[in-house]
């Protein structure tokens, strides 16, 4: 019966971790036209990297999962000519973030389903919990 | 005391506790499955197949003592092919398939025992409770 409520544990890390890349897609997307970032250049798209670790107490093989990175994409954004932009070089070109749009909508998506299987998890165990603590009744 | 004693170790208590650890258990991998869905290179856990095994061979066997000593153990499942480039062999819909049997299962576990608990106090107070 013990596993049911350590398992708890593993689902809570996978939640926080869910929902860190929820966070990073939301900024990636809030960022597909900042042009000027704090460092003087164009906005890099941020990639979360998950890393499994196990969880003792939750029994052996069991394991959790942690955002091990948050790297940035160093791919080169798309240049577009916009000689009015401020930001615009003297030839009158651009640099874009180099967010993609759909992509970024992909993760998010994955990400919000991935959060709620673990949240069924959370669920079954509060059921399996009431009901051996009902045994009896 | 001897008596009190047999009624809560009965076969039947003995194989109900025993699948109420194993449902735990699997609880348990299926949580460790559905926390690491995006993890690169993850594998599955499960329960042990050799574990499988010897707990079906002890309930054919009718002998309580034999499930009772049959402990509940997982493995790295590494059969199941990844049909994902980063070598991750967990299905999200086979998973929360898994889980909710598994959550029935624990059900008809607890219901089991509560009414041979509740036919105990029946035949206790001689009327229902």
């Amino acid at each position: 019966m013990m596993n049911v409520i350590s398992a708890s544990s593993i689902t809570g890390s996978a939640l926080d971790a869910e929902k860190m890349r929820v966070d990073i897609v939301s900024q990636n997307i809030a960022n597909a036209n900042t042009t000027k970032g704090i460092d003087g250049k164009p906005y890099q798209r941020r990639i979360v990297a998950f890393e499994s670790l196990l969880d003792a107490a939750a029994g052996p093989n069991m394991q959790g999962v942690r955002v091990s990175e948050i790297k940035r994409d160093e791919n080169p954004g798309e240049i577009i000519n916009n000689p009015q932009h401020p930001h615009a070089d003297k030839d009158g070109n651009l640099t874009m973030p180099n967010v993609n749009i759909p992509f970024e909508m992909v993760d998010m998506v994955t990400a919000t389903r991935s959060y709620e299987a673990n949240l069924a998890v959370v669920r079954n165990a509060r059921q399996m919990a009431t009901q051996a603590l009902s045994i009896g009744r | 005391m001897e008596m009190v004693a047999s009624l809560f170790n009965s076969d039947n208590y003995t194989a109900v506790k025993k699948m109420m650890d194993v449902s735990a258990l699997r609880h348990a991998s299926i949580a460790s499955n559905l926390a690491n869905v995006s993890t690169p290179g993850y594998k599955r856990v499960d329960l042990s197949r050799s574990f499988e095994d010897e707990l079906r061979a002890s309930i054919q066997s009718r002998n309580a003592d034999e499930i009772a000593v049959a402990s509940p153990r997982t493995e790295v499942d590494t059969l199941t092919p990844s049909t994902r480039a980063d070598g991750n062999n967990v299905q999200i819909d086979s998973e929360l398939l898994g889980l909710t049997k598994n959550t029935m299962n624990f059900n008809v576990l607890t219901d089991f025992a509560s009414g041979s608990l509740k036919q105990l106090r029946h035949a206790i107070m001689g009327r229902p409770a």
